[in-house]
């Protein structure tokens, strides 16, 4: 990996950890429906993934969740599993709906989706009780308008950049 | 934004409709309390009462006002349950990870009353 | 303008909080009852709610075996103030619901009697403290638990041999279907009434059929069987609500007069009649009982389905009862 990438990558990963820990700061929904995401730090992931590929996009996703969990969820705790069972589902649907063609903004949407369900599958696994399924209904319908604007503004991020490069 | 793009949002919306469907949402009597996966208080929603379950962390206080539950009291973080207030379906279980409980009003398929 | 949306608010407000006005709870005879009136005007509320309230306390005072009400000839008075061979009047109420009680003696055989007192005192007195079970002394020198050492005449109780009066097996069956009265005279047709095992119904609020749960006798949490009905009384009996464990046996608190220990003949029964009296008494006779007798007994009588919960987990029903599956 060249230096400019290496350099390029981490900046990025950054972004994304402040996003996130941004995020994690506003209490949106966290009061009716936990687990309530913006899902800013996507914005970032999927830049990442069109910008380069599924490796670097992993690379990056995993990282971020380490990071995050080391400076605020704690590292190895519930809420760390959630993430990196959201965020590894998420890359993975990803990339495949990518490859899929579906547009960026669907590839978001997805996205999205994904860390709803890995959330909620990670969460009955974890009580071992069925009944957080009845989040799921509305987290997956949340996902929908957030997916939609992380697709929008990671359009825009990429459409500003290349513009800059070129 | 392309066709497959609202296929998959169309889907999405169709899956959360149907899911809405098959969890009926009646009025019931009863909530369960659960803790992980065995049912360790049945509480009966027609009382004003308080009850203390022991929790992953410590223990956790229920309050039933007025045919509604809530989590008035846990240990934890964020305190995400104590914040969620009062439910009165059984389309919102209330659930706290971190002690591992979680309170949900069962559907009584549509039981007008217990005789306990 | 402001004020105006401020009063709009602040009446939607009021009007939402009032949506459960037509449902009362109450605690009395030592259980909690719940009454909903599908039916009930708004303004009447406080009326129907006190007109409940007087019966519930009125007849809980009289039928109460353990506080003295002062100036109340109640059944505490009668079991230990009253002296034998004295005689005392009682409130018309009291007197009718003894009446019935002696009646019941006859309708069930001997099987529900209300002179049980003293025997129960004794089996409460181990139950309270969790430990032991009656001596043969303690049985041998028990007091009176005949039927024959209660009088009375009109409203004018007398007693012998220190026999102790008991209501406990229709008292609250017999004030649920005075409550239900009371409703249906104050025009109220469509209610509820669920006072411990003790459950009435009038006309469904729409148009279908009450679905009352009856509980699994081994599992608190789930119901075995669902009666569907209108303008009946569902009662149940039972041990698994009231009993403690000594060496490794369960006593509960329904005692066989022949015995004179709790009986054992199934977990639970459930009798289906229109009357909530005349289903208390049947379902604490047929609990005395064993299935085969009270399967016979119920089929004989029109009036009457009921269902069991045998100590084998089996399920039986009466004959007649498919028509409130």
């Amino acid at each position: 990996m060249d230096t400019r990438k290496i350099v390029r990558l981490s900046m990025l990963l950054s972004l994304s950890i402040v996003l996130s820990l941004i995020e994690g700061m506003i209490p949106i929904f966290s009061n009716v429906i936990p687990g309530v995401k913006l899902g800013l730090a996507n914005i970032v992931i999927v830049f990442v993934l069109y910008l380069y590929s599924f490796k670097e996009a992993i690379y990056v996703s995993i990282a971020r969740v380490l990071l995050v969990g080391l400076l605020r969820t704690g590292l190895f705790s519930i809420v760390f599993f959630f993430s990196l069972s959201g965020a590894l589902l998420s890359i993975i649907f990803m990339y495949l709906f990518k490859k899929m063609n579906f547009s960026i903004i669907g590839v978001s949407v997805i996205g999205s989706i994904c860390h709803s369900i890995g959330q909620v599958l990670m969460a009955i696994l974890f009580l071992n009780n069925i009944n957080v399924i009845y989040y799921l209904p509305y987290l997956l319908l949340l996902s929908i308008p957030t997916g939609i604007i992380v697709g929008i503004s990671s359009k825009e991020v990429l459409k500003h950049y290349n513009k800059v490069k070129a | 934004m392309n066709k497959k793009d609202l296929l998959l949002i169309l889907v999405i919306l169709f899956v959360c409709i149907i899911m809405f469907l098959l969890f009926s949402n009646k009025s019931s009597d009863y909530a369960y309390v659960y803790y992980e996966n065995k049912v360790i208080k049945k509480i009966d929603l027609n009382i004003d009462n308080e009850y203390t379950v022991s929790g992953y962390n410590g223990d956790v206080v229920i309050e039933v006002l007025n045919n509604k539950i809530r989590v008035k009291e846990e240990k934890s973080n964020n305190n995400i349950c104590s914040n969620m207030g009062f439910v009165s379906s059984s389309l919102e279980p209330i659930i706290c990870l971190p002690n591992k409980i979680v309170i949900k009003i069962v559907e009584d398929y549509k039981i007008d009353t217990v005789i306990r | 303008m402001k004020k105006i949306i401020v009063l709009f608010i602040l009446l939607l407000i009021t009007g939402c909080s009032n949506k459960d006005y037509n449902q009362f709870n109450m605690f009395f005879m030592d259980t909690y009852i719940n009454i909903k009136i599908y039916d009930l005007k708004f303004e009447d509320k406080d009326k129907v709610y006190n007109e409940i309230y007087d019966i519930y306390s009125v007849y809980d005072a009289l039928c109460d075996r353990y506080t003295d009400y002062i100036g109340v000839n109640n059944v505490y008075y009668l079991n230990n103030v009253l002296e034998d061979g004295q005689s005392v009047v009682i409130d018309d109420r009291l007197a009718e619901v003894i009446a019935y009680g002696l009646d019941a003696y006859y309708l069930t055989s001997g099987k529900v009697n209300i002179a049980m007192g003293n025997v129960l005192d004794l089996w409460k007195k181990y139950r309270d403290s969790g430990e032991g079970i009656p001596s043969e002394e303690e049985f041998k020198n028990l007091k009176s638990i005949s039927i024959f050492d209660i009088i009375l005449n009109d409203n004018v109780y007398t007693k012998y041999n220190n026999v102790k009066l008991d209501l406990g097996s229709y008292a609250k069956g017999y004030v649920t279907e005075l409550v239900a009265d009371k409703l249906e005279e104050m025009g109220y047709y469509s209610y509820l009434i669920n006072s411990g095992g003790n459950v009435k119904v009038g006309n469904h609020y729409s148009d279908d059929k009450y679905k009352i749960g009856i509980e699994n006798p081994n599992e608190d949490y789930l119901v075995y069987k669902i009666v569907s009905a209108n303008n009946t009384s569902v009662v149940t009996s039972g041990g698994y609500k009231r009993y403690y464990i000594y060496d490794d046996v369960k006593y509960h608190h329904i005692i066989d007069p022949v015995t004179l220990y709790p009986s054992n003949f199934s977990l639970g029964v459930s009798v289906i009649t229109e009357n909530s009296a005349y289903a208390d008494i049947l379902s604490t006779y047929l609990f005395l009982l064993p299935i085969e007798e009270g399967i016979y007994f119920v089929n004989s009588n029109d009036l009457v389905e009921a269902l069991w919960y045998g100590i084998d987990d089996k399920v039986y029903l009466s004959e007649g009862y498919d028509k409130y599956e």
